[in-house]
């Protein structure tokens, strides 16, 4: 009862029957205001209305093109990794079993890996299908902002087509006759138009053509490699014309290319991937501590503060290191407790390693794999041995054009391990199922790569699923 | 409780009006030992006159004439009526109310007695669920009430619980109930923003469980439609413990025991793993890589990080009050500590519930919670770098160490010592939940409550990862703060009436509710510290922040006309309409009506003569409710977010518009029967239900070639219908003391898939599979009909009748995670002061994904350690079992054999307790009212066919599509512990 005493004390009744009324009254007032709280705003996002709407927006729109590229799930690991796993360069001693499917060519439909890189890079073409169609109406934008907004967007847009097109589709004469479905409007609301089916093998990559001539000609010569530029373009020409064989022009824009003042071989092959944005470098993505790759985690071991989950075939690391004069050969390490070899191309603590897309080391070779494929042998070899020259490896001179171009795609391999080439190249050169063949495993026996149509992976379950129209890839039926 | 506040109202509202004749008075006791009763309501029948009796159990009351009526209630007891006559002093000893018609059970804005119910609802009482040491309320319900499905996910303390009302009715937003405490709907959702694997902490551990004094839930759209579009997966309101007249009852209860691991990982030791190892390689065609097995040490992962838990709960209270001013104050203190090593969870809560009286006709009064708790959390539940994680996956033939004293490491996994030692992972929350109240009696019946009520929670979270962990090696440490905080502010105005006409009752009333929810988050980042002793962001050298915020409101109005006549034919009818800021302009309102009849046979003439008959009810109910939760708060919007490239900042599309999304509805029949026998000894209530949600809010599953996975969008059915029933029976009360209580429920629910825009899959894998037709929860594998026993080449149902096995169209749904019952089972026994209860708990027909199998059934095709199932593979010609021969093609990395799909289902000895109370006179004698001691245990014995852990986990919580999959999940604990109750 003391408690009572207190609480009279402190408030009287009087008081309390006063606060009362005003505590109801106040409440009934308050209800008047009920339809404030129905209007939220978002604070993390935008809206469409206010999104590219000034040349501001626009450039930040750009901005976001590469970070569309350089995701996790794009560029930033997964789209290297599932070209170097399902050739003979990485496997997979982990758990991650997606990457272990594509290692043992058996990737399932519902393969979470694969179904990352197709989202995503349709993400990349959403985005640049919305800076195409917004750029023209930037009222505060030069046409020199317009031209280099929309070059962008179009290199962006065609990068994207190519690698779906590529993983996909097939290559012309080697495996496959669909591509991919191809948008070229931006995403605003759901309708027929939003379920597109997959265009022929030859449109799909006539798309990236198309893409890539209109950023050649609205893109400038820069010295930035960080986003695309006119040489980025004509690199990826160069390198598209090799896919649907034609291989007058593969060397043309190779030429044009080498020709930039902007690119140089790096004297230095490691300090390509020490130093950030080389003169080697065409066009690389760029990565700080807030904007991380992921790639080197994939590959370091748990000791070494990575997932380990990935490593080196040791085949393919003995077959790097047979040279002791390659330098290339000197990029990897041991990992004791596993008993296997990795990648040390990446190596950045805090995954802050930038992703090289293409450099001019490239450009040597595919021009020598044009020569060699018009029967220029002597340019050809010459090309090649510019880039063996940096390696550090002796010269050489093979006979014949065979011999000249398994020795420029030998080259090719080196040169590019662990960079996202690797299986592609193989599909491309027509020499997959003769290459990948009993590749030595860590866990297993070793793998082959028989069927024809598994040169292509399938076209994500949730594709099919969601669009009637699409049509799975054969070997995958 | 609440009762008792309403009539001591009603009452003292009264005081003033009365006309003076003579004075009656007595005392009122219990028949069930005899102790005075204290707050019983004293009614003049027909009148509006009225008192409670005191402390002592005394009261005093006017009456006009002898002719009158005096009623007693009091709740938990059998009302009775004696005629005035000519007597001035009355010796009432009531009986308990065994039966449940009688009793007041707390509806949505009100309260109801039973026995007018036209609603499907089930109290949980405080009686039933005191003592236990389960660290959230939410928890407590599982067993306890028909049609409710209770699965506590891990055993990780604070942890998430699964909680389903009458199954689960939405596919894309939230299944979970709504939780209203005394009035305040609060925030139930994880607040953690940790990425630390799949499980989920539980922000209804903030509340004190001894606090409350019932739950009820709320399942047909009759009782919930008053909630709106809110209400549609059922409402759980809790109701807290408040003073009631009378000298100060102080009440103390502690409680201490210990938890132990229900069983541990079962992994091959050393030899056995290289002799596997061996096996496989040799199977292969490959040199065994293990030149003598027999020699191989074997190092006990598990025994390194399991541990004795402790547990410790210590509750103290103090209530009472006279008419003017009661209170109730009360302080919790609970540590629980994991069966991992530094797993744990410490709460603290504080309690003040106050009601005054400062004039007749007016109340007002607070009901406040301040919450402080602290969990040390591990990385768990599908987590590589988690330490239960890596008990599965280490070889056993390994030591912790190297010769140099590093950790042991193999790739993808973390030591599991490292795992616990190295890392530290704290989350703090403060919460406070506060409403006032003031309510105004205009005239008799007709009164206008006010309410503001605050439900803010912060919480601060904080990881560090050393320079010896994976994550921390390479940066020279790791850490991160993280600080959320979520405020939620509601208004509440309701005008009630309540008033007699003839036989006619009639209770109505008419509300409106506004809340507002803002969420805001900051986090910080740090690598590369100087040494290991440092921890905090500060020191580090590079330093990265984020910050979000996101808000949503919604304001209501509702009414409630509830109608009977004569206690006979029943009505009840809901309306609220409710706008929500998470929809377009255009369907931002919506408008969830539902109707409830009920007919109390019994009242009838032709049922009056049967003894053995007391009630005999039906009832049923239809109505319309909605569905907001679970989605994001601008939906509808189409939206960009940053997007930043390196040291660009941009923006990319996010969210694609739909300015016509809308509430999700569930209409929902219920149909019920209530039934009471023998003096209310046996009761007996059964609902059968069909609910069905439409307009879902689906997120339909575009072609990614527009850049996006998903639009959310109406569309979609689901339905959930089932028939669930409660009996309890007072099978003993003998005179010799003996008594022997008994309650049995179950719930049976079937879900549907009706009607999707496309098959979709869930998860890592696609293990579960969302179809038209299909169920919730179905998990989707290639269905194995065996091993050959020629060969030990693994075998597979041809799905699609080709002729062939193909991994990726032989593929089909083999079982849901659904139960095709859940249940409890209670038994109260006492005699002479000793009381034993014990409570079974069950589910049946569940299937349980034992996925560890699938990583530890691996063939040889890891390097990793192997489950001891694996033992079982097929050796020699002639071997019959699921386990196929070690080779790489049985143990392909694209195959999803439906073999670690288990039966789930189990029957578990929940709790089982026995107590000695102290004779009355014993207790007084050391200067207490009561005393009572116990031990109990808890979860002490499971049957069950699952080879896993414990066959309710669920390791993905996180993913709401996900259900019964066990995926490296810390079990739940066995307890056993002792304590003592006492008041004064």
């Amino acid at each position: 009862m003391k408690t009572v005493t207190a609480t009279k004390a402190v408030l009287p009744s009087a008081s309390l029957y006063k606060l009362g009324y005003a505590f109801i009254m106040a409440g009934l007032v308050f209800t008047t205001s009920c339809n404030k709280v129905l209007d939220q705003s978002p604070q993390n996002e935008v809206q469409d209305a206010s999104s590219i709407t000034n040349r501001k927006g626009g450039i930040a729109a750009m901005a976001g093109l590469y970070n569309e590229l350089q995701n996790s799930n794009y560029y930033g690991s997964n789209f290297l990794i599932i070209s170097d796993v399902s050739s003979n360069q990485g496997q997979s001693i982990g758990t991650w079993d997606f990457y272990r499917e594509m290692d043992n060519y058996q990737v399932s439909l519902g393969n979470t890996e694969n179904g990352n890189f197709y989202a995503r890079a349709y993400r990349a073409i959403n985005q640049a299908n919305n800076l195409i169609a917004a750029a023209p109406g930037l009222a505060d934008a030069s046409d020199a902002d317009k031209n280099k907004m929309m070059g962008q967007a179009y290199f962006v847009r065609a990068l994207a087509y190519f690698d779906l097109t590529r993983l996909y589709g097939g290559v012309p004469g080697v495996v496959g006759a669909l591509g991919v479905p191809i948008t070229l409007t931006p995403s605003r609301q759901i309708d027929e138009s939003s379920f597109p089916p997959r265009a022929t093998l030859d449109a799909s990559y006539k798309q990236v053509e198309d893409d890539l001539l209109q950023a050649e000609n609205l893109l400038l010569s820069t010295a930035d490699r960080s986003q695309a530029s006119k040489g980025a373009a004509r690199a990826l020409l160069s390198r598209l014309y090799l896919y649907t064989g034609n291989f007058a022009k593969a060397a043309e824009y190779a030429t044009l290319v080498i020709g930039e003042a902007n690119y140089a071989l790096n004297p230095s092959y490691t300090d390509i991937f020490l130093t950030k944005l080389s003169t080697e470098s065409i066009f690389e993505l760029n990565y700080n501590a807030a904007d991380v790759s992921n790639i080197r985690n994939w590959y370091f071991p748990t000791s070494s503060g990575g997932r380990g989950d990935l490593a080196a075939h040791t085949s393919f690391y003995e077959k790097a290191k047979a040279d002791p004069k390659d330098i290339r050969g000197t990029l990897f390490g041991f990992a004791a407790s596993a008993g296997i070899y990795y990648p040390t191309k990446y190596n950045k603590a805090g995954n802050i390693d930038n992703i090289h897309i293409l450099r001019i080391a490239e450009m040597y070779l595919n021009r020598a794999e044009a020569r060699a494929k018009t029967n220029d042998l002597t340019g050809a070899i010459a090309d090649l041995n510019v880039v063996r020259k940096r390696a550090g490896v002796d010269e050489v001179n093979p006979s014949g054009q065979a011999a000249v171009l398994a020795a420029i795609w030998n080259e090719q391999q080196l040169e590019f391990a662990f960079e996202g080439h690797s299986f592609f190249d193989y599909v491309r050169t027509g020499q997959a199922l003769t290459q990948l063949v009993n590749v030595e495993r860590k866990n297993g026996p070793p793998v082959s790569l028989t069927i024809p149509g598994r040169q292509v992976f399938p076209m994500p379950s949730f594709e099919v699923d969601a669009n009637s129209n699409i049509e799975q890839n054969e070997a995958y039926q | 409780m609440k009762s008792r506040l309403f009539f001591s109202l009603f009452c003292l509202a009264s005081i003033g009006l009365a006309a003076q004749d003579r004075t009656v008075s007595g005392k009122v006791t219990s028949q069930e030992g005899g102790g005075a009763l204290s707050g019983v309501s004293i009614a003049l029948k027909g009148s509006a006159k009225g008192t409670v009796s005191d402390a002592s159990g005394n009261f005093q009351l006017k009456v006009s004439s002898s002719s009158d009526t005096l009623v007693f209630e009091f709740v938990g007891f059998q009302k009775q009526e004696i005629g005035v006559g000519n007597r001035s002093l009355f010796e009432i000893s009531l009986a308990p109310a065994f039966n449940s018609m009688t009793e007041v059970v707390v509806t949505g804005y009100g309260q109801q007695n039973r026995k007018t119910l036209t609603s499907a609802i089930t109290s949980v009482k405080a009686a039933e669920i005191s003592n236990i040491p389960a660290s959230s309320s939410d928890q407590l319900l599982q067993g306890r009430a028909a049609g409710v499905q209770v699965n506590t996910n891990s055993g990780t303390p604070g942890g998430g619980v699964f909680v389903r009302i009458r199954g689960t009715s939405s596919i894309n937003a939230s299944s979970d109930p709504l939780y209203v405490i005394d009035g305040v709907p609060v925030q139930s959702n994880n607040l953690s923003g940790l990425s630390i694997g799949g499980g989920i902490t539980n922000p209804m551990a903030d509340i004190n469980p001894a606090d409350i004094e019932s739950m009820e839930i709320l399942k047909d759209a009759s009782a919930t439609a008053i909630y709106g579009a809110r209400a549609a997966n059922g409402v759980v309101l809790i109701t807290t413990k408040r003073g009631a007249s009378g000298k100060a009852k102080i009440a103390l209860g502690f409680y201490y025991g210990n938890q132990k691991a229900p069983k541990k990982p079962g992994v091959t030791d050393g030899p056995t793993f290289e002799r596997l190892m061996n096996e496989a390689a040799v199977n292969d065609g490959k040199p065994a890589p293990y030149g003598n097995p027999d020699t191989a040490i074997t190092t006990n992962w598990a025994d390194l990080i399991f541990r004795t838990g402790a547990l410790r709960n210590v509750d103290l209270s103090i209530s009472g009050g006279n008419e003017k001013v009661k209170y109730m104050v009360s302080g919790n203190n609970m540590l629980q500590e994991g069966i991992l090593k530094k797993s744990d969870f410490v709460r603290s809560t504080g309690r003040v519930n106050l009601d005054f009286t400062p004039i007749e006709k007016l109340k007002i009064g607070t009901s406040l919670l301040y919450s402080y708790n602290k969990r040390g959390r591990l990385r768990n539940d599908d987590n590589i770098s988690g330490g239960l994680e890596g008990t599965f996956f280490y070889p056993t033939d390994r030591g912790v160490y190297n010769a140099d004293g590093s950790y042991f490491k193999i790739p993808t996994f973390e030591n599991p010592v490292a795992a616990i030692a190295e890392s530290d992972l704290a989350m703090m929350t403060n919460r406070f939940v506060g409403s006032i109240y003031a309510e105004y009696e205009f005239i008799h019946g007709l009164k206008l409550k006010s309410s503001y009520s605050l439900d803010y929670s912060n919480v601060e979270e904080t990881v560090y990862d050393n320079s010896k962990t994976n994550g921390g090696s390479a940066v020279n440490g790791r850490a991160q703060a993280l600080s959320t905080n979520n405020n939620n502010w509601i208004q509440e105005n309701v005008l009630s009436y309540n008033f007699k006409f003839g036989k006619s009752s009639v209770s109505a009333l008419v509300g409106t509710t506004v809340q507002k929810s803002t969420t805001s988050v900051i986090s910080v980042t740090g690598t590369q510290f100087p040494s290991d002793d440092f921890k905090e962001v500060t020191a580090a050298a590079i330093q990265t922040a984020t910050t979000t915020g996101t808000s949503w409101g919604i304001g209501s109005v509702f009414s409630r006309v509830n109608y009977d006549y004569d206690r006979k034919y029943l009505l009840t009818v809901n309306v609220r309409r409710d706008g929500s800021s998470r929809f377009g302009k255009a369907n931002q309102y919506g408008t969830f009506p539902s109707v409830g009849l009920g007919w109390v046979l019994t009242e009838e003439k032709f049922l009056q003569d049967i003894p053995a008959l007391n009630t005999l009810k039906i009832r049923g109910s239809y109505g319309i409710t909605g569905n907001q939760s679970g989605i994001k708060d601008f939906q509808a919007l189409g939206l960009w977010g940053g997007a930043a490239y390196a040291d660009l900042p941009g923006i990319s599309p996010t969210q694609l518009a739909n300015p016509n999304l809308k509430w999700e509805t569930t209409k929902q029949t219920d149909i019920g029967i209530d039934i009471s026998l023998f003096q209310n000894r046996l009761n007996i209530t059964a609902d059968y239900y069909y609910k069905k949600t439409q307009d879902l809010l689906l997120d339909v599953s575009l072609p990614r070639s527009t850049g996006f996975n998903v639009l959310t969008q109406n569309y979609g059915e689901l339905e959930n219908k089932g028939f669930e029933f409660g009996i309890s029976g007072d099978i003993v009360r003998s005179k010799s003391g003996l008594t022997w209580s008994t309650s049995l429920n179950m719930s049976f629910n079937r879900n549907k898939i009706l009607k999707l825009a496309a098959p979709f899959n869930v998860y890592n894998r696609d293990i579960y599979r969302y179809q038209e037709g299909g169920q919730m929860f179905s998990f989707y594998l290639n269905p194995q009909t065996g091993v050959d026993p020629k060969t030990g080449a693994i075998q597979f149902e041809d799905v699609n009748g080709d002729g062939q096995f193909d991994v990726n169209n032989d593929r089909r749904i083999v079982g849901t995670a659904n139960p095709n019952f859940t249940g409890g089972f209670t038994n109260n026994l006492s005699f002479k002061g000793f009381d034993l209860m014990f409570f079974f708990q069950f589910s049946q027909g569940n299937k349980q994904l034992h996925w560890n199998r699938f990583f530890q059934e691996h063939g040889g095709t890891r390097s990793t350690n192997f489950s001891l199932s694996q033992l079982d593979r097929w050796q020699n010609d002639g071997d019959i079992t699921m386990i196929p021969k070690m080779t790489a093609a049985n143990y392909a990395s694209d195959l999803r054999p439906s073999r670690f799909l288990e039966d789930g289902s189990y029957m578990r000895l929940k709790n089982i307790s026995l107590g000695y109370t102290l004779p009355s006179s014993l207790a007084r004698s050391i200067k207490m009212s009561s005393a009572r001691i116990y031990v109990s245990a808890q979860n002490i014995w499971t049957i069950t066919n699952y080879t896993g852990l414990d066959p309710e986990l669920t390791g993905t919580a996180s993913n709401a599509l996900t259900q019964g999959i066990e995926f490296y999940t810390m079990p739940q604990p066995k307890t056993i512990m002792a304590g003592i109750n006492v008041t004064f």
